[in-house]
């Protein structure tokens, strides 16, 4: 009788509702919110193998912090973040940009060959990272091969192991991934309006160039805003195309914020300096989702 | 002297002819209406005229230089559109000024064209307003002032007022009509609405299945339509259909129910035909040639009372100005003039 009553009282109406934020809600607590709430206090923390087991632990203020700026792998670090962030999404915007516009034009065959970009965005980045590794590969890679075929380099260039190019390769390596994503968002934008403003533009006397400009580009204002702002979080989440190719290495040449946060808490146990590059990191994304929810908001006001 | 020429223009979508043999002329300074049944081709032509569809053989010419091969751009032609397309980024002043500032006209002329165009139209509180932020007719108002700014050659519309609610769009035809009479540039417009068409064309062009039934002014299409379809078409409400056949002597025409109609011109004796007989021409007093029915369905509107009536085995719909007092079941005797009738042939539809 009473478990009748449970079941129904879980089944039905205002019950039910609840439920169904409960069960969301327990599930956020439990696998977001906790680990994030908790990494940003530790940050706060001294934690050592020693009071690992605990919750409680001393308070050490700014001083994690401060023991962060002053360590001389911390500029190139941020250096190398800010260069890997920008370059993948400049190119990842260009390039999806460009294919969404090449598919857009109506020709046999174009949403089949669009769908085929999407085969690259669906591997795991452990496994493009594997490939990738073999085409930078110095002595038998195909870059190396290619280039010198068109007789661009004369001797093999280590593009993993040379610090001067280690972190241009795995931005190479992250544009390739990023660029379908790129191409299918901005793809969907550009189906969103409506064939007829073209038509009027063009009765009205813009040529191609001239409907891109005044017609395309500031109509796909909020899906760029929403694109490159989902673009940031994303490439700041790259780990692991950094972990297969290079593990930011050599000497930190190729190491980025989001690499160097896991190194330091799960390879050095400096665990209090791993949370608070994470809670940097937080604080960054927390800005750019705010500007990606505005930008799907402003989608609608067209 | 014609602003637009088309002769012999066909139109294909891979093997779906949908144009067929098009030939028209538009003179200066007209207001013509393509008229047709959704799917017959209006659309169409229109698009071809203004350049978003090319055409499979044929020549369109504009102010009489051919424009087959000119990108929409190059045809100074203005266009209105069914959904108006306005640009939703752009303010309505933006919207108007669109054309000019690709054209790098000076701020002052701009400013003043929109000026006057926004007066016109009685956009002039509007001008800060985007599009989302405007009624469905101050739109159409916006996509009018948008094409009379440009000052163009030729005003094409895509059926304009067809969003529009009722009273709205009796408003706009008068407004159209009147923008037309000052501006005096050659204005097509495209409708599936017959009224539209007669109240607010020089010249109509009737299509169907992408054929040109007949092209003519408003009132001689409906004195004399050149075929059953143009008839149907045009009139409202349509035209009745009986069919009869001419009398040994050729001059009546007698219908199933063995009422005999004098007809207007006579025709060869014995031959099946189709009789015409208009709504608005069949009078409830019994006058003229003289058809008994029963009333089946009657409507008062006040203004107006329409009475469908059973002669024989046909159907007929009867309109008649004024009330008309009359229970349904009743019988009735209906009178229409000879001259009134039109005959048409059953097989191929052209009138007699």
């Amino acid at each position: 009788m009473f478990q009748s009553g449970f079941v129904k009282l879980l089944r039905d109406g205002k019950g039910f509702e609840g439920t169904l934020i409960a069960a969301a809600v327990l599930y956020l607590v439990v696998f977001a919110a906790f680990p994030l709430v908790y990494t940003v206090v530790m940050s706060f923390q001294e934690v050592d193998m020693f009071t690992l087991g605990t919750l409680v632990r001393p308070f050490a203020g700014l001083e994690n912090y401060t023991d962060l700026f002053h360590r001389p792998e911390f500029t190139p670090i941020v250096w190398n973040t800010v260069i890997f962030v920008t370059l993948s999404i400049a190119f990842q915007l260009v390039i999806g940009f460009g294919l969404a516009l090449f598919f857009q034009q109506d020709f046999p065959g174009s949403t089949y060959v669009r769908g085929l970009f999407l085969a690259g965005w669906i591997l795991p980045a452990l496994v493009v990272g594997a490939v990738w590794r073999w085409i930078f590969a110095g002595d038998f890679g195909v870059l190396n091969y290619a280039l010198q075929s068109l007789g661009l380099i004369d001797g093999q260039i280590y593009w993993l192991s040379n610090p001067a190019y280690a972190l241009y390769s795995v931005i190479i390596a992250n544009i390739w991934l990023g660029v379908p994503f790129n191409m299918i968002l901005l793809s969907v934008g550009l189906a969103g309006i409506p064939g007829d403003v073209y038509e009027a533009a063009e009765m009205d006397g813009a040529n191609a160039f001239q409907r891109f400009l005044t017609i395309t580009l500031p109509m796909m204002g909020p899906t760029l805003g929403a694109v490159i702002a989902l673009g940031v979080i994303f490439t700041l989440q790259q780990f692991d195309l950094v972990a297969a190719l290079t593990q930011g290495g050599p000497a930190n040449a190729s190491n980025v914020a989001q690499y160097w946060s896991w190194q330091m808490s799960f390879q050095t146990y400096e665990i209090s300096g791993g949370a608070t590059v994470a809670t940097m990191m937080i604080a960054l994304v927390i800005v750019v989702a705010v500007i990606y929810v505005r930008s799907v908001q402003r989608e609608h006001t067209f | 002297m014609n602003q637009i020429e088309i002769q012999h223009l066909n139109k294909n979508y891979g093997a779906l002819q949908v144009l067929h043999d098009i030939s028209l002329d538009i003179p200066v300074g007209a207001f013509v209406a393509l008229v047709g049944p959704s799917g017959c081709g209006k659309s169409t032509l229109l698009r071809t005229i203004a350049g978003l569809e090319t055409i499979t053989s044929g020549t369109i010419k504009v102010a009489g230089e051919v424009v087959n091969d000119k990108a929409p751009r190059e045809r100074d032609l203005a266009m209105v559109f069914q959904s108006y397309a306005l640009y939703p980024h752009m303010t309505v002043e933006q919207n108007m000024s669109y054309s000019l500032r690709l054209r790098r006209r000076p701020k002052a002329e701009i400013d003043e064209r929109v000026g006057e165009a926004a007066r016109i139209l009685g956009l002039e509180k509007l001008l800060k307003r985007r599009p989302k932020q405007l009624s469905g007719g101050q739109r159409q108002r916006v996509a009018m002032g948008r094409a009379i700014v440009r000052k163009p050659k030729v005003f094409l519309f895509d059926e304009p007022l067809s969003n529009l609610d009722a009273a709205l769009r009796v408003q706009m035809r008068s407004e159209i009509r009147k923008l037309h009479k000052n501006l005096g540039a050659t204005s097509v417009y495209v409708t599936h609405d017959q009224i539209e068409a007669m109240t607010m064309a020089d010249l109509i062009v009737v299509l169907h299945d992408g054929r040109i039934e007949q092209i003519g002014r408003p009132l001689d299409l409906y004195r004399r339509p050149a075929n059953r379809f143009v008839a149907g078409f045009i009139g409202s409400p349509a035209m009745n259909f009986v069919p009869a056949e001419v009398t040994a002597d050729g001059l009546a025409v007698a219908i199933g129910a063995g009422a005999l109609l004098r007809i207007p011109r006579a025709q060869e004796p014995g031959r099946k035909v189709l009789a015409g007989l208009r709504p608005e021409h069949l009078r409830l007093d019994g006058s003229g040639e003289q058809l008994s029915g029963v009333a089946e369905i009657v409507e008062g509107t006040g203004s107006m009372t329409f009475i469908e009536a059973r002669v024989g085995d046909e159907l007929l719909n009867i309109a008649h100005a004024g009330t008309f007092e009359i229970e349904a079941g009743a019988p009735l005797t209906l009178g229409i003039a000879s001259e009134d009738i039109y005959l048409f042939d059953p097989d191929t539809g052209r009138a007699l």
